[in-house]
């Protein structure tokens, strides 16, 4: 196993875990250090902006229910502060409603804090290495949305809001593989695509789920009809 | 006396509804009376009255050559030619002074027709006017006398009566005097026996205009058709001209005089159907005497039509009166309603016109020869038709509030409806909360639960390390699988496998053993609508503990998945297969005790998942590896089969 995770230009990879369970934070703190991160850990949301103040790591790993706040503001935060900044959530079921909350904040994957270390690190590897991870779950979860939407139900779909109009034929294909079990290589296979461009598309859907602003919310809304201006 | 005591109680329910009969029949013949006194009176009062200032009634009358003086009124005897007919010779006093108007001869009553000659030269001839001719009609008649007829002083006058039997010849008082003076009682004569009578029968005509239309929309109701029938009878006879002797008319027209007879029946046939009774199979006898009439007038000709309505046609429409007269009196004892009462009523008005004209004929009641019951028939006609016209309107509007209320009803039923559908709808959804519940319970029990208990049980112990990880990960495995079958798959088991390839994969690798995951076919496994979440639980657990059983007791490097679907002709079913190359069951059996319980028990835990969602489990197992076979069901149960 390699000791030490450095980035392209030779340094340590930078983490920032917020999280506010103790032995949660030690026990996935250690599983990246030993992997060679350089992780800093807050407990709190107050925490976790001071630590930004000293600069912005590479990677952001936060849990969702903080005792001072909501692990969606940082991630917004993040995300307009420091686009660069890889974020992922961290999540006890890896349920989709704290997954696909954070997803439209800009999160471009989930960690399950009962993972096993090894898994830990090499989700954080593929991360910055620009693999951005998807769960068959959460792939389900978004292309059943998408059924939804093509059918135009009157009542609005339990679950926390998602705008699907964005995603291509081909995205929602790769979803569908994703949810059903299949590897990268076999949806390449079926899709008639080069394995490698997977990740790629993964990381396309991502951005295309995310919500940036207020007014970008909005814009989205009346291209899709549901505001009538 | 045992035998009016055998009978008391059974005579004993009749006496009440005889009461009851008497009690209401009773008031309605006093009634009756009252009206038959009331009708008498009122053909006296009703009695027009004439200018006897210019009476002439001293005649002498010559008939069959013999001249003997008469008083008007006179009868002469009934005759069937008009070859020398009664001649009446008078005189009468004419004033000069008076000829201002001019001077007339008025006769208000005589039959069947006269010919009035002043000084020898004739004034009038009644036989011209059709209306004079009818011997029902107590048609007046006057005329101007020219004054270059009129001589100072005393003046001659005759009359020549024709008479065309059966009926005898009748002269009613002359009067001769200024037109002024006669004009006023000819003209009140005039209105009440011709005009009116014209008026009745156009009214009758639209009447049965109307009856039968609404026959014609109701068949089923014949009531309106046997009405409309009779006033089209009574029309036609109206308006039908009366043939004069020794003039030729079709024997038709004469016949059809003579129908009062089946009009009078029908009338009958009637108030039958119009109170609800069935018209009896005997009743046509009512029509014979009509139709004798009608038949052999046809092939007779006159005066047959004549002679046979006096004698056969007169009584029978007194018959028909009486039977329609008993008709109303039963209907008004059962129904006692108002239209019952009405035509009763109004049936015992002309039948007593009836009476009083048989009297009339008959000499029997000197009433100048006045023919009310025509007249009092008309009207009543008019008045049952404008009743039924009335009733018909009735029925109209209470359909209209009928559908009104069909309206409401069916507004009402429908809010019933919906409220009890929502009530059901609201049962039905809390049902499916409860069972959802149970399913949720036991799922938990079955798996979070037992790992919480034997992870609190390890740390009692004091035991540390890898027994209590791995019973808090199946711990959280389990949360998460029963998280995750809660989720909406649409009948597509692929997706909960997909999730669970994630997970098993995620736990394998720690293990180091692969897992190969083949899906022989593109889609995967056919979509299951009926799919419910417990399905998708005990299918996963099945799965789960294939892959654990693999991991800890067959010592396993490679597990493969393989999915397959087949069609054996009754529609597809999926075959998920996982197998290993472990060491197999017989050997670890063999070797651990322990181990090989925990594993029987395993294997029955999966057969018995297995039966509850309907699939079969095939597990062969040797020295070379483990394969579980599990064959889904082509429809899964809707209720868990070992359940309770």
């Amino acid at each position: 196993m390699i000791m030490t995770e450095q980035g392209e230009t030779g340094e340590a990879i930078t983490i920032l875990l917020v999280e506010d369970d103790a032995p949660t934070c030690w026990r996935l703190q250690d599983a990246l250090a030993k992997a060679g991160y350089e992780v800093r850990s807050a407990g709190t949301l107050a925490e976790a902006r001071q630590a930004l103040a000293a600069g912005a790591p590479r990677v952001l790993l936060t849990d969702l229910r903080l005792p001072d706040g909501h692990g969606v503001e940082l991630i917004r935060e993040m995300r307009q502060r420091f686009p660069d900044t890889e974020i992922m959530v961290i999540s006890a079921l890896g349920d989709e409603e704290s997954v696909i909350s954070a997803i439209t904040v800009g999160a471009t994957g989930y960690l399950l804090k009962d993972a096993f270390p090894t898994d830990i690190a090499t989700t954080v590897r593929d991360l910055v290495a620009g693999h951005s991870p998807i769960s068959a779950s959460i792939a389900r979860f978004i292309v059943r949305r998408t059924q939804g939407a093509a059918q135009n139900s009157a009542e609005p779909p339990p679950g926390p809001a998602l705008n699907t109009a964005r995603l291509t034929p081909r995205e929602i294909d790769i979803l569908w593989g994703i949810a059903k079990g299949f590897s990268y290589a076999e949806i390449a296979s079926h899709l008639g695509l080069s394995k490698q461009t997977v990740p790629g598309h993964i990381k396309n859907i991502y951005r295309k789920l995310e919500v940036h602003t207020r007014s970008e919310a909005v814009f989205e809304a009346v291209q899709q009809g549901l505001i009538k201006l | 006396m045992s035998e009016i005591a055998a009978k008391a109680p059974t005579k004993a329910p009749t006496r009440p509804r005889r009461r009851l009969i008497a009690s209401r029949l009773v008031p309605y013949l006093l009634l009756q009376a009252l009206i038959v006194i009331v009708t008498i009176l009122g053909i006296r009062l009703l009695q027009p009255s004439d200018p006897d200032d210019y009476a002439v009634d001293d005649f002498s009358a010559r008939e069959d050559g013999l001249t003997r003086p008469v008083t008007l009124p006179h009868f002469t005897s009934s005759r069937y030619s008009l070859a020398d007919p009664p001649i009446y010779a008078g005189t009468f006093t004419f004033r000069s002074g008076d000829a201002a108007s001019g001077w007339s001869v008025f006769l208000p009553r005589f039959s069947n027709a006269v010919e009035v000659a002043v000084n020898g030269v004739v004034v009038l001839d009644s036989r011209r006017d059709t209306n004079a001719n009818r011997p029902d009609r107590n048609t007046p008649q006057i005329a101007a006398i020219p004054a270059s007829l009129l001589r100072e002083g005393g003046n001659e006058i005759t009359v020549r009566l024709f008479v065309w039997g059966p009926l005898k010849g009748f002269l009613d008082t002359v009067y001769v005097g200024p037109d002024a003076a006669l004009r006023p009682a000819y003209e009140t004569r005039t209105l009440l026996f011709v005009t009116l009578p014209v008026v009745f029968s156009a009214w009758q005509a639209i009447l049965a205009v109307i009856l039968a239309i609404m026959w014609l929309m109701r068949r089923h109701e014949p009531v309106y058709g046997v009405l409309a029938t009779a006033m089209v009878l009574g029309v036609v006879q109206a308006f039908a001209p009366p043939p004069v002797p020794p003039a030729t008319v079709s024997h038709l027209a004469a016949v059809l005089l003579a129908s009062a007879p089946i009009e009078s029946a029908l009338i009958v046939v009637f108030g039958v159907l119009f109170f609800g009774w069935r018209w009896p199979r005997y009743g046509t006898l009512l029509f014979v005497p009509g139709v004798l009439v009608f038949v052999v007038g046809l092939i007779g000709g006159p005066p047959l039509p004549r002679i046979l309505f006096l004698v056969l046609g007169i009584p029978t429409v007194g018959l028909c009166l009486f039977l329609m007269a008993c008709v109303t009196a039963t209907a008004v004892v059962r129904r006692q309603d108002a239209a019952s009462f009405t035509i009763g009523c109004a049936v015992t008005i002309v039948l007593v016109c009836w009476v009083q004209d048989m009297l009339t004929v008959l000499d029997i009641v000197s009433n100048d020869r006045i023919f009310v019951s025509r007249l009092s028939y008309s009207a009543m006609l008019v008045a049952i038709g404008a009743g039924l016209t009335w009733r018909f309107a009735r029925a109209l509007n209470q359909v209209d509030s009928f559908a009104g209320q069909l309206v409401t009803r069916v507004r009402e039923a429908e809010e019933r409806l919906k409220a009890s559908f929502a009530r059901e709808e609201e049962r039905a959804r809390a049902a499916a909360l409860a069972n959802e519940r149970t399913r949720l319970m036991r799922d938990l029990h079955d798996g979070l639960g037992g790992q919480l208990v034997s992870i609190v049980a390890l740390s009692e112990r004091g035991s540390t390390g890898a027994s209590i990880t791995d019973a808090a990960r199946a711990a959280l495995k389990d949360l998460r699988l029963v998280i995750d079958s809660m989720d909406d798959i649409g009948g597509d088991l692929m997706l909960a496998l997909g999730s669970w390839r994630e997970r098993a994969t995620a736990q394998l690798r720690p293990h180091d053993i692969t897992l190969d995951w083949r899906v022989a076919t593109p889609q995967g496994l056919p979509l299951h609508p009926e799919l419910r979440p417990w399905h998708v639980v005990q299918i996963v657990r099945i799965l789960d503990e294939a892959v654990t059983n693999a991991v800890k007791h067959a010592q396993a490097r490679r597990i493969a998945v393989t999915i397959d679907t087949f069609d054996a002709g009754q529609g597809p079913y999926g075959v998920i297969s996982v197998t290993d190359d472990g060491g197999g069951f017989a050997l670890a059996g063999n070797g651990e005790a322990a181990g090989a319980g925990q594993t029987a028990r395993g294997l029955r835990n999966m057969k018995s998942r297995a039966a509850r969602c309907g699939a079969v489990l095939d597990l062969t197992s040797d020295s070379s590896g483990t394969r579980v076979r599990l064959k889904l069901p082509q429809r899964f149960p809707d209720s868990d089969m070992a359940a309770g």
